[in-house]
């Protein structure tokens, strides 16, 4: 179970204060695909970041399985980072230099993980998300932005998170390939038991999730199950 | 793959810069070790200088210098006292006579001509008819003419035949400049007469100048009992260890003699020769900082310059879990390697050019000081002393010769890997600065 409670990000911008997230409180169960839609400038983005620990709230709580990840050290951050959300961005954000086989077993090089599974791992993981084998020696300027987003959500899963968060992950793809890549993201979601939390303009994504949750100024409008 | 060999390769990401960074820090790695090459020969000769040029200290006794002056002969205890101070390396003692036709069978080499007329038409009475006398010199270091300088010239000892007896003898032998042996007859195993005794002739030798070669040279203790002056000393020399201690130890010895002796020393052309050298040493020592800071500003500048590039890619590693300090690793790494890969450019361009950046240094100094000496402003006297030494600093430069040896090899690998890890530690703070967050933030 993944809990908000009243989460604020507040930052200065010239003289005034902009409230990117102001007071968002919400619980999303495990195993859900949930998104968040708004428009731009909402704070979508900002409480993906806070949910993720890239960023540090003004104030609120984030309860991940009863801790609150606002309050944990820097360490403990970065394992939370490794282990329990993995990242899926709209622009891909994989590392130029390094094949699509080694941007899989990056993260899991992070927790400590020997080079052997680290390899089988990401063979496996690239092989689900339907990259072939030349494809994974690749480096990212050589695969399509569609194979970049496979790769991508290939590293998200690799240390088996329970948490991806996802944000834009079809925005930069056409409507074909974005189709496919949010049905990869829906049956891994079934598949490995992961909840996904992804921020989406497209609404029919957003129908298409088991919850979805709409901003406005940073505020939390209205949560909708299905 | 690992942070290090992710740092190893990253090194190698754009090939375009990583060859011009390797070539620009290269250069500042040669220049450095060539200037550190050149400071060690620099420093390594100025001890051989201080070791071995004029650290010598002149003692004769007050008032006498020669055959000219007057006063009251040194006796061998007192300099006893001399050679047991600190830093005395040797002490040579010489008693000087004069050898005149009732003290020898030995004639002259050298004739009086119109100068010894003159002198001896001042020094001897009006003798117009005079005939210089034959110099004795009785010494306990029979080879070093420069402690009979006083009386026979000075010059450099070449055995020209026979042996050279020992400094401590006290037998009837002798060596015998080559124009007195020519002029007498004289082989190595001839006899000749002096204070009432036979002497035998073990050597010929040559000093290098006309009345050098008029000279008998005897052992001290032998001339000693033989002119009936037991124990007397008319020029000492001490030998110092080096010429740092010249100073202190000339001052000593003028506490020891007291009145008894005139004391002088080397010590102003030394210090010529050994700041022309250390002006060298200064120069290269700066150089090398230079550089140094040179080639560390290069890499440091390039890291920033790199982190500021990967913004986005570190805030992706960070985002994915890894640490600062993991991060900050791979730069390092990453620097590690483009230095090493300069080094070894570096090496190879401080092996070629330190000989030529040593000699080139050494030869503006060189050059300059010769100018400086050539009008010094001093008079006659100052101008011969400047000369000769810039004369013997000329001889030390010639000998000045850079060695790249593995053990500077080494120090250099070890310095420009130094320089690698500070410069990339700056960018660490850099990475730790980076905010994961701003990679969410589509560009």
């Amino acid at each position: 179970m993944l809990k908000v409670t009243d989460l604020k990000r507040h930052f200065k911008s010239g003289d005034s204060i902009v409230a990117a997230v102001d007071g968002v409180s919400l619980k999303i169960p495990d195993g859900q695909f949930v998104s968040i839609i708004g428009q731009s400038g909402s704070g979508k983005t900002s409480l993906l970041s806070l949910l993720g620990a890239l960023d540090k709230p003004t104030s609120g709580s984030i309860e991940v399985d009863n801790q609150d990840i606002t309050r944990v050290s820097g360490r403990e951050l970065n394992r939370y980072r490794a282990k329990t959300v993995g990242f899926v961005f709209q622009s891909y954000n994989l590392v130029p230099n390094l094949t699509a086989l080694e941007n899989v077993m990056l993260p899991m090089e992070f927790l400590g993980l020997p080079k052997k599974l680290r390899l089988e791992r990401a063979r496996q993981l690239l092989e689900e998300v339907g990259l072939s084998a030349d494809q994974m020696h690749r480096k990212p300027g050589k695969l399509s932005g569609g194979q970049q987003q496979r790769v991508a959500i290939a590293r998200a899963l690799a240390n088996k998170p329970k948490y991806i968060l996802a944000d834009e992950p079809t925005g930069n793809l056409d409507s074909e390939t974005g189709k496919l890549i949010f049905n990869l993201l829906h049956d891994l979601s079934k598949k490995e038991k992961t909840t996904i939390i992804t921020v989406t303009h497209d609404l029919k994504i957003a129908g298409k999730t088991d919850t979805s949750f709409k901003l406005k100024d940073g505020k939390l409008a209205k949560g909708t199950d299905r | 793959m690992n942070w290090c060999s992710r740092g190893i390769r990253n090194a190698f990401r754009n090939l375009t810069r990583t060859f011009s960074l390797i070539i620009i820090l290269g250069l500042s790695i040669g220049l450095s070790l060539a200037m550190f090459i050149s400071h060690q020969a620099v420093t390594q000769k100025i001890n051989n200088v201080k070791g071995s040029v004029d650290n010598t200290i002149s003692i004769f006794p007050a008032g006498l210098r020669g055959f000219a002056g007057g006063g009251t002969p040194l006796t061998q205890s007192q300099l006893k006292s001399v050679s047991a101070l600190p830093h005395v390396v040797q002490l040579n003692e010489t008693l000087s006579d004069r050898l005149t036709s009732s003290d020898t069978n030995l004639q002259s080499a050298v004739s009086a001509g119109f100068l010894g007329r003159r002198f001896a038409g001042n020094g001897f009475g009006g003798n117009v008819k005079f005939t210089p006398p034959v110099t004795v010199n009785g010494t306990t270091s029979p080879t070093d003419l420069a402690v009979s300088a006083a009386t026979t010239g000075g010059g450099s000892f070449s055995l020209l035949s026979g042996t050279v007896f020992s400094g401590t003898s006290n037998s009837n032998v002798a060596l015998v400049g080559t124009g007195l042996a020519s002029k007498n007859n004289l082989k190595v195993g001839s006899t000749f007469t002096a204070y009432g005794s036979n002497i035998s002739v073990v050597g010929i030798f040559s000093s290098g100048t006309r009345f050098g070669d008029n000279q008998v040279v005897m052992p001290l203790l032998t001339l000693q009992r033989l002119s009936g002056e037991t124990g007397d000393v008319t020029a000492a020399t001490a030998y110092v260890d080096s010429v740092t201690n010249l100073a202190s130890v000339t001052n000593k010895i003028k506490a020891v003699l007291g009145s008894a002796a005139d004391i002088t020393n080397s010590q102003q052309q030394a210090q010529n020769a050994i700041s022309s050298l250390q002006s060298i040493q200064t120069i290269s020592l700066y150089s090398l900082i230079g550089a140094v800071v040179a080639g560390a500003i290069i890499i440091l500048m390039t890291m920033v310059m790199i982190v500021r590039e990967r913004r986005r890619e570190i805030g992706v590693i960070k985002a994915i879990g890894s640490s600062n300090l993991r991060i900050s690793g791979q730069f390092m790494a990453e620097a590690v390697t483009l230095t090493i890969a300069a080094s070894v450019i570096g090496i190879l361009i401080g092996a070629v050019a330190a000989n030529p950046i040593t000699n080139m240094l050494v030869s503006n100094s060189n050059s300059s000081n010769s100018s400086a000496a050539a009008n010094p402003g001093g008079g006659v006297f100052r101008q011969r002393r400047f000369s000769g030494a810039f004369g013997g600093l000329h001889h030390s430069f010639a000998n000045i010769h850079a060695v790249v040896g593995y053990g500077i090899i080494g120090y250099g690998l070890l310095a420009a890997i130094i320089i690698a890890l500070i410069g990339s530690s700056v960018s660490s703070y850099f990475i730790a600065k980076i905010r994961p967050a701003e990679v969410m933030r589509v560009e």
